[in-house]
């Protein structure tokens, strides 16, 4: 379907009704500052510098938390082993945003993805290649990690991740 | 054991995109007095109690409800707010059957009101103020703020329900006509009901396809609208709501049951669960809800379901996460016909939250239309008999699920 063809909007049955005053009004809101226990991520992070990466495990149920995780959400206990992660993963879900560029008005289409990496069980928000034509995103795709030029050791190292080319059977689950 | 609990009337107010001729508390007067219009037996001195309810920061408001006492009677009366998110309605309703539930002394009939009005405030900063708190962890592993709300595709629950899509959508093998089949029927269905928003009598599959995108797969014209509006409901116990109507609903069941909401990256995958359209919240309330109602086979024995779908490919989700239908079977009841108006088992006849989102009250309207095609008085009236029928209610931070069943025939198994 052409973009030409596509209406901007749908009509609807509206019924119009006598406007009373309106009042303008602003919240100036305070600035807030919102506390977290970081101490159990200071190891990734650091890792994250060598192109290293690494979920924390639960003794309790043997779960992997990438990023690492300060309590497991089932046993309630505190992962204490920390476990090697491979660079690949699959896409678990994605989605289409479309941004219009406040300059030019030019309409991007960028699919934003939560992957989940090989060797662990949780799932990380994050982005695909930009050269990837959103078209060929579907469910179970292997991507594999693009690593920052400079690395300062934080989740912004994982610039995007590149979609994995293999030909192999079981790579290929179907659309 | 607590009291049996009855709904006696519900009311709503009219619902548009802008309700420039009312205030807030104009609003509620409106719904409260349909409520009471539906029951003539009841006047104001015969409220015990009042429960109230509103998604916070949406109107830029704090303690609305102390400004509306006198609209809605409340002087000098218990009064009670709850709010959580999207499913305040649904809590508000759940709130006042627990009011009456707990016998207290000369607290027999309560009113519960729940509203919106969206155009007054800025609602993306109120979203904005219930999301942070859950991604702003991700700030402190070095993502900057702009790049998040990016990823989250600008904050929004439109963001969400494209992630559960893409899942359901890969699931079930299905197409953007299925959306926009539930689509259709929803606004042809709101079309027929007085106090609905989106009403659109003659729109087709082919026009809903037409509509750009906002988020993949989601197009502009199966999103759900924001809305101004109020919904008001009474209840009251056994012994007295014979006397104040003709066909009393009771509440068999309630459920309000939290999970992990799963796809806000770091926060939401403590149980290590990456499938947005799993749901194990809406699977262990109804689960939950039937067990109080005494339902075995929810299938059978349920005649009309409102669920609380503001995009379709959930509505599909939840009417087979609720127990209504087999897995990835909802797609082929709503191509057959099975779902409509004249079907074996109808669901959202008033529209539903796709044509009308006044989020604090959405949650609570689909329990109330749901009350009111039992007494058979509601606008888009089910031809069959309905007997049982279930209101069903999401939001929280993405991951609560309410539900309450009814019937009118009281449940005597767990009470004296």
């Amino acid at each position: 379907m052409s973009k030409l063809t596509q209406r901007k909007s749908l009509d609807y049955v509206k019924k119009d009704y006598v406007r009373t005053r309106t009042m303008p009004g602003n919240w100036y809101l305070a600035s807030y500052q919102y506390k977290f226990n970081i101490t159990h991520n200071n190891e990734f992070l650091k890792k994250l510098k060598d192109k290293k990466i690494v979920g924390n495990q639960c003794s309790g149920c043997n779960r992997v938390f990438f990023p690492p995780r300060l309590v497991c959400g089932k046993c309630l206990v505190k992962p204490d082993q920390w476990v090697d992660l491979r660079e690949t993963g699959r896409v678990a879900t994605f989605a289409i945003v479309y941004l219009k560029d406040p300059e030019t008005g030019e309409v991007q289409e960028k699919p934003t993805v939560l992957i989940h990496q090989d060797g662990a069980d949780t799932a990380i928000i994050a982005q695909l290649n930009p050269e990837v034509d959103f078209k060929d995103t579907y469910i179970g795709m292997p991507v594999k990690i693009h690593w920052a030029e400079d690395r300062t050791g934080g989740l912004m190292d994982i610039e995007y991740y590149d979609v994995l080319e293999d030909d192999a059977e079981d790579m290929n689950p179907k659309k | 054991m607590g009291r049996q609990v009855a709904i006696v009337s519900a009311g709503f107010s009219e619902h548009a995109s802008k309700r420039s001729d009312v205030n807030m508390a104009e609003l509620v007067s409106e719904a409260v007095s349909d409520c009471l219009k539906n029951a003539p037996g009841v006047d104001f001195n015969d409220i015990d109690a009042y429960v109230n309810g509103n998604m916070p920061a949406f109107e830029g408001v704090n303690l609305p409800e102390l400004w509306m006492t006198d609209w809605m009677g409340a002087r000098n009366k218990p009064l009670l707010r709850v709010t959580t998110g999207g499913t305040t309605g649904g809590t508000v309703a759940i709130s006042g059957y627990y009011t009456v539930a707990a016998g207290l002394p000369k607290i027999d009939t309560v009113l519960a009101v729940a509203f919106e009005q969206q155009s007054q405030g800025d609602t993306s900063v109120g979203l904005g103020s219930v999301a942070y708190g859950e991604i702003s962890v991700l700030n402190t592993m070095g993502i900057p703020y702009d790049q998040l709300s990016r990823l989250l595709s600008a904050g929004a629950a439109i963001g969400v329900a494209a992630y559960q899509a893409t899942n359901y959508m890969s699931k079930t093998h299905i197409t953007e006509e299925d959306l926009a089949r539930v689509v259709v029927q929803n606004r042809h269905n709101a079309a027929k009901t007085w106090w609905s928003h989106l009403k659109m009598p003659d729109i087709t599959v082919e026009e809903v396809l037409d509509t750009p995108y906002i988020s993949y797969p989601l197009r502009y014209g199966m999103v759900c609208p924001a809305s101004d509006g109020a919904c008001a409901m009474l209840f009251t116990i056994e012994e007295k709501a014979k006397d104040m109507c003709d066909i009393p609903v009771y509440v068999n069941g309630v459920a309000s049951v939290a999970n992990e909401s799963a796809v806000l990256g770091y926060d939401g995958s403590g149980t290590g669960q990456i499938d947005p359209s799993e749901q194990l919240g809406a699977m262990k309330s109804s689960e939950l809800a039937y067990y109080q109602a005494g339902i075995s086979f929810p299938r059978k024995e349920i005649d009309y379901a409102e669920v609380y779908s503001p995009f379709p490919n959930q509505e599909l989700m939840w009417v087979e996460k609720l127990g209504l239908f087999e897995e990835t079977t909802a797609p082929k009841m709503y191509e057959t016909g099975v779902t409509s108006l004249k079907g074996e088992l109808p669901i959202n006849c008033s529209g539903g939250v796709n044509s009308t989102n006044a989020i604090g009250a959405s949650a609570m309207e689909r329990p109330a239309e749901a009350a009111l095609q039992i007494m058979g008085k509601a606008d888009n009236q089910v031809p069959k008999t309905v007997h049982t029928s279930i209101g069903h209610g999401w939001g929280g931070s993405l991951n609560l699920c309410t539900l309450m069943v009814m019937s009118d025939e009281p449940q005597r198994k767990w009470r004296r």
